[in-house]
């Protein structure tokens, strides 16, 4: 699906061109598959649960706020019921009391429902390996990304939502019977440390800590 | 402190010469220990008989001595229960110990003489399993009521990888939710009245409300409170056992996750204990160093205080004014330590770097800018008619009842009592400082709001001067067990050489004793006691956090008020979750 925005008060830039017939449809006729198009207004307004478990849900807070701004992304709408979210966002760590709790509140959105792990707790139990902690929430919880840090910056965890709304655009799922699969289609798993690989292996010069 | 003697002598004079024996601590706290059958007796006595009453039930723990070095001189029992009690009129701690020799010891329960008792002792009956006679529901607290087994006890696990991959089958959590089932007549609540049945609701542990995962059942009355009963717990992340494995110096990064918000004034209650143990004397600039990161970080904590109060009570915009302003905290705190909540920047003896190049130019925008911005939230808040409506004549609670109930820090100060630790019992250097102690007189949610409020003020005064009068000389003080160890007292010869090695590599070893710091946190007083029996981690590690007795009092405060007051009341306390359950 291909679209773009034309600003009101520049006409004149938004149909340079040849003014052709092709030209114009395109301008004012979308074509596109439902699938195509549900999975574009999936991408672009990931609602997400208000849940928070520990340290990381005031960083994730934090990303509503203005200096980081998730509304820029479509996602500061926080919903208190999980019925009405997309996404829900472990914030923090999984606690053994609170993990069925966890898991019924997931049991309760709608699908198509997705999950992000936030911080290190949430990823793999992180610094805590203690007796009252669940060592990472995807022993009993599918995750679909996973940021690390702990806590993660607001950054992070905004990159990290990015990475999610980049991958329901790109899923599959059928809204009625379909010829082949009958199940969601997911794109690959996408590894932010070797598509960065290249660049970071760039970086050789740091700032001195000893300075602001 | 002053008076150690003169309280032992009147114990003395009353129970006879010897019933007590004392014990020399690192802290210089009065420390004894006392016989089974006196315990009741001798804490009527120190609140309520003797001249300069000790008031407060400060803390109340257990350590479980099994696993001691024999050859440390200790008394072979199998637990000791601890018993802090504060004097504000003598302006200091007693410590009383109880020592057991049963695997499984019953302790007559002192929940009818201090209110706060009662979670402590269900603490330490879910954390050790001793039992406390004459407990009215001495139920486990923090973990779930599925549990096997006591976590703090010795023979416990305390890594979750010790105890099998975890598997939250259907009927697993079918067992859970019906073990988290509210079962009024277990708190002894009646399900209706002469005139109306009540409705149990069931407020989190999942609510926007709750400040995270916190779970509070309510009798109601129509829209009014007859009761209420937290249940916490579902935070609790063993930060006591985990200290039992980390060397002293790896606890620090634990220590931060405490009170989450608190940032580095965790590591400062830490290390005020761990270099009285170690007797470390800190040189000026970390004292002001450290001073000035703390009262940044209590200006922080106080902004998500301030805007998640506001929001509580309906105001949305608030909270992007005040987050924005933390933020500017945090660009001062990320150039001094390179982290944002969670620094983990104080070191024993010291902290882990000089202050970089520039920091004044940044401090200072900072001071510049913040006080107009309070002033317009004073606006926007504080003088705003429906805040006013919703917070005052709220959760009203007096200085007597707030004392019983272990209440401190601003709370305690919104009853017009002036008790500031910082004051008080000056430590890292705040006799040096110059500032006021705010108070306020009704003691409900608007006045914990202005003590607050007022408080950021008085820390923008304290920055200011730590910016002023920064001293000169080392960020790291000269001692052998100041970690990581000073690099220049190697590399002279092997024995130099493997100390340091052994210092960076184990850790330090500190000496054998036990001392307890106590500190004006962010929210309360907060210390830590520890028990160290010479070896590169602490035998035990116990964490008084001020969110803990705060939560406690909550029922006691809320009846009689709505639901919508409930809020107001939860917001004005301030409290984390993790600084609840550790």
């Amino acid at each position: 699906m291909k679209w773009w925005l034309s600003k009101p008060d520049d006409p004149v830039k938004a149909t340079s061109g040849t003014s052709s017939y092709e030209e114009t449809v395109q301008q004012s006729v979308l074509l596109t598959t439902v699938q195509d198009l549900v999975a574009w207004g999936r991408k672009n307004s990931m609602w997400p649960f208000h849940f928070g478990l520990s340290c990381c849900f005031v960083e994730m807070a934090t990303s509503m706020t203005p200096k980081y701004d998730v509304a820029r992304f479509g996602a500061e709408v926080i919903r208190g019921t999980p019925r009405e979210a997309d996404v829900m966002i472990i914030a923090g760590t999984v606690f053994i009391k609170m993990a069925p709790i966890i898991k019924r509140l997931h049991e309760q959105m709608m699908e198509p429902r997705w999950v992000i792990s936030m911080g290190s707790c949430a990823n793999s139990g992180g610094m805590f390996d203690i007796y009252s902690v669940v060592q990472g929430v995807d022993k009993f919880l599918p995750v679909d990304v996973y940021v690390p840090g702990c806590p993660p910056r607001p950054d992070a965890f905004m990159e990290g939502l990015m990475l999610l709304a980049e991958s329901v655009g790109k899923e599959r799922r059928p809204l009625s019977w379909t010829i082949g699969e009958q199940c969601v289609i997911r794109p690959e798993k996408i590894d932010v440390k070797e598509r960065r690989q290249e660049a970071r292996s760039k970086m050789t010069e740091f700032r001195s800590p000893d300075e602001v | 402190m002053e008076n150690g003697n003169s309280t032992l002598e009147q114990l003395q004079a009353r129970f006879g010469a010897d019933t007590f024996t004392p014990q020399t601590t690192k802290d210089e706290v009065l420390t004894l220990w006392m016989p089974h059958d006196k315990i009741k007796e001798v804490l009527t006595f120190l609140k309520k008989e003797i001249s300069q009453p000790f008031l407060l039930l400060y803390d109340l723990t257990a350590i479980d001595e099994r696993t001691r070095k024999p050859e440390n001189g200790h008394i072979p029992y199998a637990f000791t229960i601890i018993y802090h009690l504060f004097s504000f009129d003598r302006n200091s701690f007693i410590r009383l110990k109880v020592g057991y020799r049963d695997e499984f010891p019953t302790v007559p329960s002192i929940s009818s003489l201090w209110a706060n008792a009662n979670w402590y002792e269900r603490e330490v009956y879910d954390m050790f399993g001793i039992r406390f006679e004459g407990h009215p529901h001495l139920y486990r607290i923090l973990m779930p009521r599925t549990w096997v087994g006591h976590p703090l006890r010795k023979e416990h696990p305390a890594r979750a990888t010790e105890m099998g991959p975890f598997a939250l089958y259907d009927d697993k959590v079918d067992l859970e939710q019906a073990a988290l089932q509210f079962k009024p007549e277990e708190w002894g609540l009646q399900r209706q009245s002469d005139d109306s049945d009540f409705m149990f609701l069931n407020i989190g542990p999942q609510h926007p409300g709750t400040h995270g995962v916190l779970r509070i059942v309510l009798q109601l009355d129509g829209e009014d409170i007859v009761d209420a009963i937290p249940d916490i717990g579902f935070h609790h992340r063993g930060q006591e056992k985990m200290a039992e494995r980390q060397s002293w110096h790896t606890y620090l990064p634990y220590t931060d996750r405490v009170d989450y918000l608190g940032g580095t004034m965790n590591n400062l209650a830490y290390l005020m204990a761990v270099e009285k143990l170690a007797g470390i004397q800190v040189p000026d600039r970390v004292k002001v160093i450290r001073v000035m990161l703390c009262e940044l970080f209590r200006i922080a904590s106080h902004l998500v205080w301030y805007g998640t109060f506001a929001q509580d009570v309906g105001q949305l915009s608030p909270v992007f004014y005040m987050f924005t302003d933390r933020e500017k905290i945090f660009d001062i705190v990320e150039a001094v330590t390179g982290g944002r909540m969670h620094p983990n920047w104080f070191r024993i003896g010291g902290v882990a770097q000089d202050l970089p190049k520039g920091w004044e130019t940044l401090v200072q925008n900072f001071i510049n800018y913040f006080p107009k911005r309070l002033k317009e939230y004073d606006g926007m808040v504080m003088k705003n008619s429906l805040f006013k409506a919703r917070t005052k004549g709220i959760g009203i609670f007096t200085l007597d009842e707030a004392i019983e109930w272990g209440v401190t820090g601003p709370n305690l100060r919104a009853c017009g009592f002036e008790w500031d630790f910082r004051k008080k019992q000056p430590y890292s250097g705040y006799e040096m400082f110059d500032f006021d102690v705010p108070t306020a007189a009704n003691g409900d949610c608007y006045d914990r709001a202005v003590v607050r409020v007022a408080e950021m003020r008085q820390s923008l005064r304290i920055i200011d001067q730590c910016l002023k009068n920064m001293p000169s000389g080392p960020y790291k003080s000269d001692h052998p067990l100041t970690t990581p160890p000073i690099k220049k007292h190697t590399m002279h010869d092997i024995e130099t050489l493997i100390t340091h090695f052994l210092g960076v590599s184990w850790g330090p070893v500190m000496p054998v004793g036990e001392a307890m710091s106590c500190i004006e946190a962010t929210k309360g007083a907060n210390g830590y006691y520890i028990t160290s029996d010479g070896n590169t981690s602490p035998y035990r590690l116990r964490i008084r956090t001020p969110s803990f007795p705060h939560m406690q009092m909550l029922p006691y405060i809320t009846k009689g008020y709505t639901v919508a007051d409930l809020l107001s009341i939860l917001g004005a306390m301030d409290y984390v979750l993790a600084d609840i359950d550790r």
